[in-house]
C-alpha cells in the first residue's frame, strides 16, 4: 500500500497540526500567519490531489477507496477550504483564537475527504462525524453573538440526531448481509431487497443524509443556521459539508443500495421537487441575504438529487459537475457577503441585521468588485449561459431527458425560472437601487477570494470539457459499483 | 473572424463603457462601437454571395466535444439582411439619443451594445448552444431597460414581459433538447450544430416526436415574434419602454428568424405538415386583422403604434406558411421593412412626448406647424406602413399576400380585411395629432433637433430607397426562399 495515495490528507493533518501548535507561540497580531499557512497547505493539497487524478486504487485493508469519484470531490472540498481560508485572514484579524478557527475548518475539510474516499459505512460514518462535530463548534464560533450560538445549537441537535439516524441504518445494513464494507453490502443485495429491514434501512438512511443534504423536509436547521453562522463558516457549510451528505449518499444507494433502487428512486424524486420547490419558493421573500442564499441552496440541492432518480452516467456527472461549480458560486456567494456584513460592522459595530438586503443598496457603487462577484455568483446559480452553473444544469437536465425524465426536467427548468427572480433581485439593489453610504477600501482577502471564486464560475462555463469529462469519469465509478 | 468581430465588437464595448464616467464618453463609446458594426457588415454585405443559399464567411472551433458544442458562426441570405438592418439603425439610434438627459447613461448605452451584440449573435449562431445563450442574453438588458427608465408602469411590463420571453425560451429549449437527443441516438454522436439538426429531423422515427419538438420550437420563436394570441407582452412591454428601448423591441428579429432559419426546413418532415400550417397561417391572418382593431381602438399613440407592429408581424407568420418563394421572400422582407418603419414610428411617439408631455392621440392637434421636420418623415413613415406603392411596407405586404394566396385563399381574405382597417387607423392618428387646429395648451413645441433629424431622416431615405429598388436586399431573400420551398417541393407539401 502506498501511503502517497493519502498524500492530500496527510499534507492537511500536518498542515492543521502545525497551524494549532504554531498559533501557540504566536502574539495576537501576528496571527495573521496562520492564515498563510493554512492557504498555503491548502493549495498544496489540492495540487496533490489534481495530480493524483486517473488513480484506481484500495488501500487500508480496503476502506478507503482513490479514484476518480473520491479526487473529484477532494477538489471540490479543497478549493471550498481553499476560499475560505483566505477569506478568513481577514475575518479572523485581532481574534485570540485563530488557530482553532483554522484547525476546526480543516479538520472539517479532512473528515469530509474522506467520506469521499470511504469504502467502508465505519470510516464513512466516523468521517462523517469528524467533519460535522468541527463544523458544531465553527457555527458558534462567535460565542458573544446569540444568534451564532442559537445557530450553533441547533446545527448540533439536528445534527446529532441525523448522525443517530444514519448510524441506526448502517446497524440495520450489518445485521442483515454481515459486512459494513460498501461493495460488500451490494453484492448481498439480494438478502437486502429479501428483508423488510432493507426498507427501513433505506428510510434511516436518507433521512440521516437528507439532514446534512438539507432536503425537504429535514430542511429545517438549514436557513437557521446559515443565517445565523458567521458568513464564512456558512460558506463551508453550504458549499463544503452539504456536498459530503451527497457524496455519502451516492456511495451509500448508489453502489451499496443498488438493490433497492426502484424504492429510493421514488423516494429521491418526490424529495428532489419538494426540495427544489419549495427552496425557491421560500427565496423569493426573504430579506436576509444570507437566508436567501440558504434556500437557494436548498434548491441547488434538489436539483443535483435530479442525478439520484436519472442515474444515468451523463446524469451523474452532471450531478457531480453541479456540485462542483455549486461549491465555487455558493461558497463567492455567501463570502461576497461576508465582505459585505464585514464591511457593515466596521461601520457601525452594533448593527442589527447586518446582511439585511438594504446593505446592498449601491454597492456597485460602494464595493465594485465585490458587486461584480456576487452579480457572477449569482447569475451562475440562477443559471445564466457561460457560467458554471448554467454548464452543469445544461448536463444534468439534458440527462434526464434524454433518460425519458421530460416532467422532472420541465420543473426543474420552471424552477430555475422562478429562482431568476430573487437572484436578480440581489442584482437590482446592488446596482440600480442609491446608495446611502460612501465607497469603503474593500478587504483584500476577501478580494482574493472572490476572484479565485470568480475564475472558477467563469472557467467551468467557458471551458467545461475537462471539468465535464472528470465528472463523468466519476459518474463511471459509481456506476461501476466502486472498484 | 468577421462575424466574430461583428458579434465581439458591440459586447466588449458594452463593458468599456459601462466603466466611462460622463454622458459624453459614453454616447461616443457606443458610436463608435456601432459605426464600427455598421463598416464591417457593409464590408461583409459587398462580399456576399446573393445568388446561393449556402451558409458563407463560416466560422468554426471545437468547443466542448463531449456534447457536441462547438462556436459555429455563419450567415445567409436569411440573416445578413437583419444583420444589415440591426447595423444601420444602432448608430442611428445612438445619434437619436445623442443629446438626451437620462440618470446613469454609462449603463443606459451599456445595455444598447449588449443587446446589438446579442442579437447578432442569434443572426449568425450556427450551433443551438450558442444560438440560445445568445436568445437569452437578449432578454436581460431589455428587461433592465424597461424596469430602469421606463414608463410609469415599467415593473409591471418589465417582469410581464421577462416571465413571457422568458418561459416561451425554456419551452424552446425543451425542443433543442429533444431534438438533439433525438438525433444522438439516430447518428450516435452529440451535436448542437444547426445544419446537422435540421438535416437529422427527418430521420427521428417517432412522428410525435417530431411533432413536438416542431411545436415547442415554434412556441417559443412565435412569443418573441409575438402572434396571437401570444401577444399581451407586446404593447405593455413596447409602450413602457423609453424611446430607444421600443426601438431595440422592434430590431429584435429573432422570432421571426427562427421560423425561417429552423421552423421551415423542418416543416415538410413533421408528421403532420397541413396541421402546422393552418396554425401558422391562421395565427397569423388573425393576427393581422385583430392586432388592426387594437390598434385603431387606442387612445395613446404609442400603444397604436404597438398593435400596429403586432398586426404588421402577423404577415410574417401568414407569408411563411405561404411556402411559395414569393410569400416567404415577402415575409423575410417585411421583418426588415418593418424593422425600418417601426423604429420611426417609435422614434416619433418618444419626440411627440418629450415635446407636448403626453401622447393621447386626442390631446395633439397641429403639431405640423411647429415641427414641420417630424411631420415630413411621420407621413412618409405612416405611408409606408399603411403600404402605400413605392415604400417598403407595400413591397413586403403585396408580396405576402398574393403569395400566400396561392395555397391559403381564406387566410389571406381575412387579413385583406385589415388592409381598410390599417389605412384607418393610420390616416385618422396622423390627422388628429398633426393636422388640424394647433391646440395652444401644447405650449411652445419646438421641432426634432438636428441629430434627431438626421437619425430619423436617413431612416426615412431608406425606406423610400428599398421601396423603390428593392432588390438589394431582397435578392439574397428571394435566393433563400426558393431553396426552402425546393427543399418542400421534394418532400410534396
Amino acid at each position: 500500500m502506498d501511503l502517497m495515495l493519502f498524500a492530500p490528507e496527510i499534507t492537511m493533518v500536518a498542515t492543521g497540526l502545525a497551524v494549532l501548535l504554531i498559533g501557540l507561540f504566536l502574539p495576537v497580531d501576528s496571527k495573521k500567519v496562520l492564515g498563510y499557512l493554512a492557504s498555503l497547505g491548502i493549495i498544496a493539497a489540492l495540487y496533490l490531489t489534481i495530480v493524483s487524478l486517473g488513480t484506481n486504487t484500495l488501500a487500508f485493508y480496503d476502506t478507503l477507496s482513490v479514484d476518480a469519484l473520491s479526487q473529484f470531490f477532494k477538489i471540490v472540498f479543497l478549493v471550498v477550504a481553499l476560499l475560505f481560508s483566505i477569506a478568513s485572514i481577514k475575518y479572523t484579524e485581532g481574534s485570540a483564537h485563530v488557530e482553532e478557527f483554522y484547525v476546526l475548518a480543516i479538520f472539517a475539510t479532512i473528515g469530509m475527504m474522506l467520506v469521499a474516499s470511504a469504502n467502508d459505512l465505519m470510516v464513512l460514518f466516523v468521517a462523517f462525524e469528524l467533519a460535522s462535530i468541527s463544523t458544531y463548534a465553527l457555527a458558534g464560533f462567535e460565542k458573544k453573538n446569540p444568534q451564532s450560538l442559537e445557530a450553533a445549537m441547533k446545527y448540533f441537535l439536528i445534527g446529532s440526531l441525523s448522525g443517530a439516524l444514519m448510524l441506526f441504518g448502517i446497524t440495520f445494513l450489518y445485521g442483515v448481509t454481515g459486512t459494513t464494507s460498501i461493495p460488500g453490502i451490494a453484492d448481498s443485495g439480494a438478502a437486502i431487497a429479501a428483508s423488510p429491514i432493507g426498507i427501513i434501512a433505506v428510510v434511516l438512511l436518507i433521512a440521516g443524509m437528507g439532514f446534512k443534504i438539507a432536503l425537504a423536509p429535514f430542511h429545517m436547521w438549514a436557513p437557521d443556521t446559515y443565517q445565523g453562522a458567521p458568513s464564512l463558516v456558512s460558506a463551508l457549510l453550504a458549499a463544503g459539508s452539504k456536498k459530503m451528505g451527497i457524496v455519502a449518499a451516492f456511495k451509500v444507494f448508489i453502489v451499496a443500495l443498488i438493490a433497492l433502487q426502484v424504492q429510493w428512486q421514488i423516494a429521491f424524486a418526490v424529495l428532489a421537487v419538494i426540495t427544489m420547490t419549495l427552496g425557491n419558493v421560500a427565496a423569493l421573500s426573504q430579506t436576509s441575504v444570507k437566508r436567501m442564499l440558504a434556500y437557494s441552496s436548498l434548491a441547488q440541492a434538489g436539483y443535483i438529487t435530479m442525478a439520484f432518480v436519472v442515474l444515468t452516467p451523463m446524469a451523474l456527472g452532471g450531478g457531480i459537475l453541479y456540485a462542483l461549480s455549486h461549491g465555487f458560486m455558493k461558497a463567492g456567494a455567501f463570502i461576497a457577503t461576508a465582505a459585505v456584513v464585514y464591511m457593515v460592522l466596521s461601520e457601525n459595530k452594533d448593527t442589527k441585521d447586518p446582511d439585511h438586503i438594504d446593505n446592498f443598496k449601491g454597492l456597485g457603487q460602494r464595493m465594485p468588485v465585490t458587486a461584480l462577484s456576487m452579480t457572477i455568483f449569482v447569475f451562475a446559480l440562477a443559471g445564466i449561459p457561460l457560467t458554471a452553473g448554467y454548464m452543469s444544469k445544461f448536463v444534468l437536465f439534458s440527462s434526464t431527458i434524454q433518460a425519458g425524465f421530460a416532467w422532472l426536467a420541465v420543473i426543474a427548468i420552471i424552477n430555475s425560472a422562478i429562482s431568476l427572480f430573487y437572484y436578480a433581485k440581489i442584482v437590482k439593489y446592488m446596482y440600480f437601487l442609491p446608495t446611502e453610504g460612501t465607497k469603503v477600501s474593500e478587504p483584500l482577502p476577501y478580494t482574493i477570494a472572490l476572484v479565485v471564486a470568480v475564475i472558477g464560475v467563469l472557467a467551468i462555463g467557458f471551458w467545461p470539457e475537462p471539468f465535464i469529462y472528470w465528472a463523468m469519469e466519476a459518474g463511471k465509478v459509481l456506476l461501476a459499483g466502486g472498484i | 473572424m468577421l462575424l466574430s468581430l461583428i458579434v465581439l465588437i458591440p459586447l466588449i464595448f458594452a463593458v468599456l463603457t459601462l466603466l466611462t464616467k460622463t454622458r459624453e464618453q459614453a454616447r461616443a463609446m457606443a458610436l463608435v462601437a456601432t459605426v464600427s458594426v455598421l463598416l464591417l457588415t457593409i464590408y461583409t454585405y459587398f462580399n456576399f454571395d446573393s445568388t446561393t443559399a449556402a451558409t458563407q464567411f463560416e466560422e468554426f472551433y471545437s468547443w466542448v466535444p463531449s456534447l457536441g458544442i462547438s462556436y459555429h458562426l455563419g450567415i445567409d441570405g436569411i440573416s445578413l439582411p437583419l444583420i444589415l438592418l440591426n447595423a444601420i439603425v444602432m448608430p442611428l439610434l445612438i445619434l437619436f439619443t445623442w443629446n438626451d438627459d437620462r440618470k446613469a447613461p454609462n449603463r443606459f448605452y451599456s445595455l444598447i451594445l449588449i443587446t446589438q451584440g446579442a442579437v447578432l449573435g442569434v443572426f449568425c449562431a450556427l450551433d443551438f448552444f450558442l444560438f440560445y445563450v445568445f436568445w437569452e442574453l437578449t432578454l436581460i438588458p431589455l428587461f433592465f431597460m424597461v424596469s430602469i427608465w421606463g414608463g410609469p408602469k415599467k415593473h409591471y411590463a418589465s417582469i410581464k414581459f421577462f416571465i413571457y420571453t422568458h418561459v416561451a425560451s425554456l419551452v424552446m429549449l425543451l425542443g433543442i433538447f429533444g431534438l438533439y437527443f433525438a438525433a444522438w441516438e439516430t447518428t450516435g454522436t452529440p451535436s448542437l450544430s444547426i445544419p446537422h439538426l435540421l438535416a437529422q429531423f427527418q430521420f427521428i422515427e417517432s412522428g410525435i416526436t417530431r411533432d413536438l419538438i416542431f411545436l415547442a420550437l415554434l412556441f417559443g420563436f412565435i412569443v418573441k415574434l409575438p402572434v396571437f394570441p401570444f401577444h399581451s407582452w407586446l404593447p405593455d412591454a413596447y409602450t413602457e419602454a423609453p424611446t430607444a428601448g421600443s426601438v431595440l423591441f422592434v430590431l429584435l428579429k429573432i422570432g421571426g428568424y427562427g421560423i425561417f432559419k429552423i421552423m421551415l426546413p423542418l416543416l415538410p418532415f413533421t408528421a403532420s405538415p397541413n396541421l402546422m400550417i393552418t396554425i401558422m397561417g391562421a395565427l397569423g391572418a388573425v393576427s393581422i386583422l385583430y392586432g388592426a382593431f387594437l390598434a385603431l381602438a387606442q387612445k395613446d399613440l404609442k400603444r397604436m403604434v404597438a398593435y400596429s407592429s403586432l398586426s404588421h408581424m402577423g404577415y410574417v407568420t401568414l407569408g411563411a406558411a405561404g411556402l411559395v418563394s414569393l410569400s416567404v421572400s415577402g415575409a423575410m422582407f417585411q421583418q426588415f421593412s418593418h424593422g425600418l418603419i417601426m423604429s420611426i414610428m417609435f422614434m416619433s411617439c418618444g419626440v411627440i412626448n418629450k415635446a407636448t408631455g403626453t401622447r393621447i392621440i386626442n390631446e395633439l392637434g397641429g403639431l405640423a406647424q411647429r415641427m414641420p421636420k417630424l411631420a415630413v418623415i411621420m407621413v412618409l413613415t405612416f405611408m409606408a406602413s399603411l403600404g402605400l406603392p413605392g415604400l417598403t411596407g407595400f413591397i413586403a405586404e403585396f408580396s405576402v399576400l398574393a403569395g400566400s394566396f396561392v395555397n391559403l385563399q381564406g387566410y389571406v381574405v381575412i387579413a385583406l380585411m385589415a388592409i381598410v382597417i390599417t389605412a384607418a387607423y393610420h390616416l385618422w392618428a396622423l390627422q388628429r395629432a398633426m393636422f388640424g387646429v394647433y391646440k395652444e395648451k401644447l405650449g411652445n413645441v419646438v421641432d426634432i433637433n438636428g441629430y434627431q433629424t438626421l437619425a430619423m431622416g436617413v431612416i426615412a431615405i431608406l425606406i423610400l430607397y428599398f421601396g423603390l429598388n428593392p432588390s438589394p436586399v431582397l435578392d439574397m431573400m428571394l435566393t433563400n426562399s426558393e431553396h426552402i420551398i425546393g427543399l418542400m417541393a421534394g418532400m410534396g407539401v
